[in-house]
Formats: C-alpha cells, structure tokens, sequence
C-alpha cells in the first residue's frame, strides 16, 4: 500500500491521538477510585461527617484528574490541529507526542489519588483539622502533577516544532525516543510522590502539630522522586535539539530510539523506590518529630543510593546518543 | 446531593467565572480579544464538567455493582467529550485562543488550589488589627 506524507501524518495523528487519550485516562480513573475507596471506608468510620467527607473526595478528584486533562488536551490537538511542517518527519513527532502524554499521565494520575484517599481518612480520625489536611491533599496532589506536566511540554514542543528540515535518517528515531524517555519516567515519578503526600496526609491525622515537619520531609522527598523524570526530560531535551548527520544505517536510528527506551523505562523504578523512601520517612516523621532531622537525612541518602539506577540509564542513554 | 455539596460546586466555580471574567476584561481592555474569549470559553466548560461530576457522583450509590461501573464509565465518557467541545473549538476559530482555552479547562483546579494555599497562609499570617 502506498501512502503519501499528508496520510502518513493524519495516521501518526490518529494513532498518537488515541494512545494518548486511552493511555492517559488510565491512571486518573485509578486515583480517583482509590480516593472514593478510601472516602467510603471513612464514612463508615465515621458516619457524621458524610458531608465533610463528601466534599474532600469531590475536591480530590477534581485534581486527581488533571493529569487526565493533559493527556485530553493533546489528544485534541493531535487530532484536529493542523501542525507546522509537512514531512515524514512531522508523523514521527505527533506519534512521538501522543506516547509522551499517554505514558506520563499514567503516574500522576495514581499517584494524586493517594493524597486524597488519605486525606478522607485523616479526616474521620481527626475532624478538627479538616482545613489543614485539605490543603496539605491539595500540594501533595498538585506536586505530583509535575512529571505529567514534564511530558505535557515534551509533546507540546513535539506539536508545534517544525523539523522538517532535519535529515529524515535518523532524525525520526529521535523524536520517538523523545517522546518514550519522558513519558515512561514520569510514571515512577509521579506514582512516588502520591506515595510520600499520601503518607503526608496520613500523618497530619495522626500528629496534628507535626504539620510543617510532615509538609517540608513530603515536598524533599517529592522534588527528589522527581529526579528520574528530569532525567527523562534531559534525554528528551537532546534527542529534539541535536541535529544528527544524515545516516540510512538502521543502527544509527536505533541507538537513538533505544536511549529514549532506555531512560524511560530506567526511570520508572527509581521514582517509585524514592517514593517509597519518601513514604517512610514521611510517614514516621508523624509517630516521632523529635527525629525529624534524622529521619530527612535517612530518606536522602536512601533516595541517592536508590536514584543511581536511573543514573546508570542515563549514562547508557548519553552513550547511546553520542558516541555509538 | 446534600446542600453543602451544592454550596461547594456553587463557591468554586462562580469564583472560577468570576477569574475568568476579570482576566477576560484586561486582556479586552489590552486589545487581545480572541485571548478572554479562549479563556472564558474554557473556564466555563471547566465549571459545567465540576458540576457534572459532583451531581453523578450520588447516582451511582445505592445502585448494582454493575450499573454503577456502567455509569462511572457513562460519566466519564460524557464529561471528557464535553471537555473537548471548547478546544475544538478553538482549533477550528480563530476568534478564540487556543492557549487560553486550555488554561482556562484547569480554572476549578487552579481556584480549588489558590483557596486553599491562600486560606492555609491567612491562618498562618492572620491580619493585625
């Protein structure tokens, strides 16, 4: 079958656009259905405050499904926006930018339900501070949003980059590459810092006073989880930026698709081990605040030794790009 | 729906309108037209899928497990294809932005967050009489 440039875009858009969309609403249905699990064995703990109770999860949801959102957003435009540039090229990138928000919507997405689904509880063990938890659900919530946002941009810049100057061998690797580093780590990476917010939240319930502790150990433990989607976000950076010399040798395009592969999936453990450590730390931080400081330094050199996998895939991914 | 919660859809998004509509204003009053309608545009659609949501949410307690998968999925379905109505939209006319239309679908979140933020550092810093 043979396929002309405007086709092969419209089926790069097509296909781009669905992966986003069914990918990308994966991981806000789950949060949002772990806030309401939660809310409802909340409500039979505590049946009274069925209206507070109510609102929290209303409220939880309504950000757990930003990451959603996202991935709605690019669906759209890769479905009906007419993108710059028109060139075999321009259907690697839109394939490459449904991928990217389809994928790293997924983590996000869970990970903000955690907060939530740990607030409703904190509030039917400790109603007095229904305001504190609330906005303590809210930043956790909104800081895991972050790596969605990561790959939001990635595919916005895959969208409306215009690389149709650029030799079609193996630039076209490149932008898939792109796309897949980004949106495979930020799954790890939003996911753990639902963990450490959830634990946050948890927390604030059970050691009221404990709050700017708990708040501070959760937003380090976050923006450490985050590395590995940085990281991705770096790989994606050079993989869309660095213009490589025309070559038809398929290795030469697969050394680049692979060190998108290779960050991405590099990156999902990582986030989600420093999300654990974040959890603990957090979590105990509520039982014991005189060892705050102690438990911090715990968590940061736990995350170090934890995040080094995602360097080694970095470094494999910087080999891939620049010297095979 | 208890009255709290309809006052809670009620709060949120005539604050999320009333944002849209002030920043809507400046940028009239700036000469960027295509920029409020985008903006209003969105944040309207925003408000209607947090009202939607909220007023579901009771339809699927007391039903089957079944029915209340099928109208989970049913909302969803129905409120992400609204969602998708204003950027179509502005894909498709240029009187409307299309970067404002999709700040403006995050309008419920972004007023939900500033409150709370706002309200945790009113407590915090409380005003000296």
């Amino acid at each position: 079958m043979q396929m002309d440039v405007d086709t092969l875009i419209r089926v790069a858009a097509f296909t781009g656009g669905g992966i986003a969309m069914g990918f990308g609403a994966i991981g806000a249905a789950i949060g949002e259905g772990y806030t309401a699990a939660q809310a409802n064995v909340a409500v039979s703990r505590n049946p009274s405050l069925s209206g507070d109770l109510f609102k929290n999860m209303l409220v939880g949801q309504a950000v757990a499904e930003s990451a959603s959102i996202f991935a709605l957003v690019i669906a759209i435009l890769l479905l009906f926006l007419d993108v710059p540039g028109h060139s075999k090229l321009t259907a690697a990138a839109l394939f490459g930018a449904g991928l990217c928000i389809g994928f790293g919507a997924i983590g996000s997405g869970i990970g903000s339900g955690f907060p939530g689904g740990q607030c409703c509880m904190g509030i039917a063990r400790q109603p007095a501070v229904v305001s504190k938890m609330t906005t303590n659900m809210l930043i956790g919530s909104a800081v895991c949003q972050t790596p969605a946002i990561f790959s939001m941009v990635v595919a916005l810049m895959l969208l409306f980059m215009d690389f149709s100057k650029l030799p079609l061998f193996p630039t076209w690797a490149a932008l898939i590459g792109a796309g897949v580093s980004t949106g495979l780590a930020a799954i790890g990476s939003g996911y753990g810092g639902g963990l450490a917010a959830g634990a946050s939240c948890e927390g604030l319930a059970r050691q009221p006073e404990a709050g700017s502790n708990l708040t501070t150990t959760m937003l380090v433990g976050q923006a450490v989880a985050q590395t590995p989607s940085i990281f991705g976000l770096l790989i994606s950076f050079i993989l869309i930026f660095k213009t490589f010399p025309e070559s038809t040798s398929l290795s030469a395009a697969m050394a680049l698709l692979s060190a998108g592969i290779c960050m991405g999936f590099g990156g999902i453990g990582p986030g989600i081990g420093n999300g654990m450590a974040a959890e603990g730390a957090v979590r105990w931080v509520a039982r014991n605040i005189k060892s705050a400081g102690e438990l911090m330094r715990i968590m940061l050199v736990g995350q170090a030794v934890s995040q080094s996998t995602s360097i080694y895939a970095m470094v494999i991914s910087l080999v891939l790009i620049f010297v095979l | 729906m208890g009255a709290p919660d309809r006052a809670l859809q009620k709060k949120y998004g005539s604050r999320a309108m009333a944002v849209a509509i002030v920043v809507g204003l400046f940028f009239i009053a700036g000469g960027y037209k295509p920029l409020a309608k985008g903006l209003v545009l969105g944040s309207l659609f925003s408000v209607i899928n947090f009202v939607i949501m909220g007023e579901t949410l009771p339809s699927r307690l007391g039903k089957s497990r079944r029915g209340a998968f099928v109208a989970s999925l049913g909302s969803i379905f129905f409120r992400y294809a609204l969602m998708a109505v204003p950027l179509v939209v502005a894909i498709k006319m240029e009187q409307v932005d299309l970067v404002t239309t999709v700040v403006g679908l995050f309008m419920i979140q972004v007023v939900i967050l500033a409150d709370h933020v706002l309200g945790g550092l009113r407590r915090k810093h409380p005003k000296q009489v």
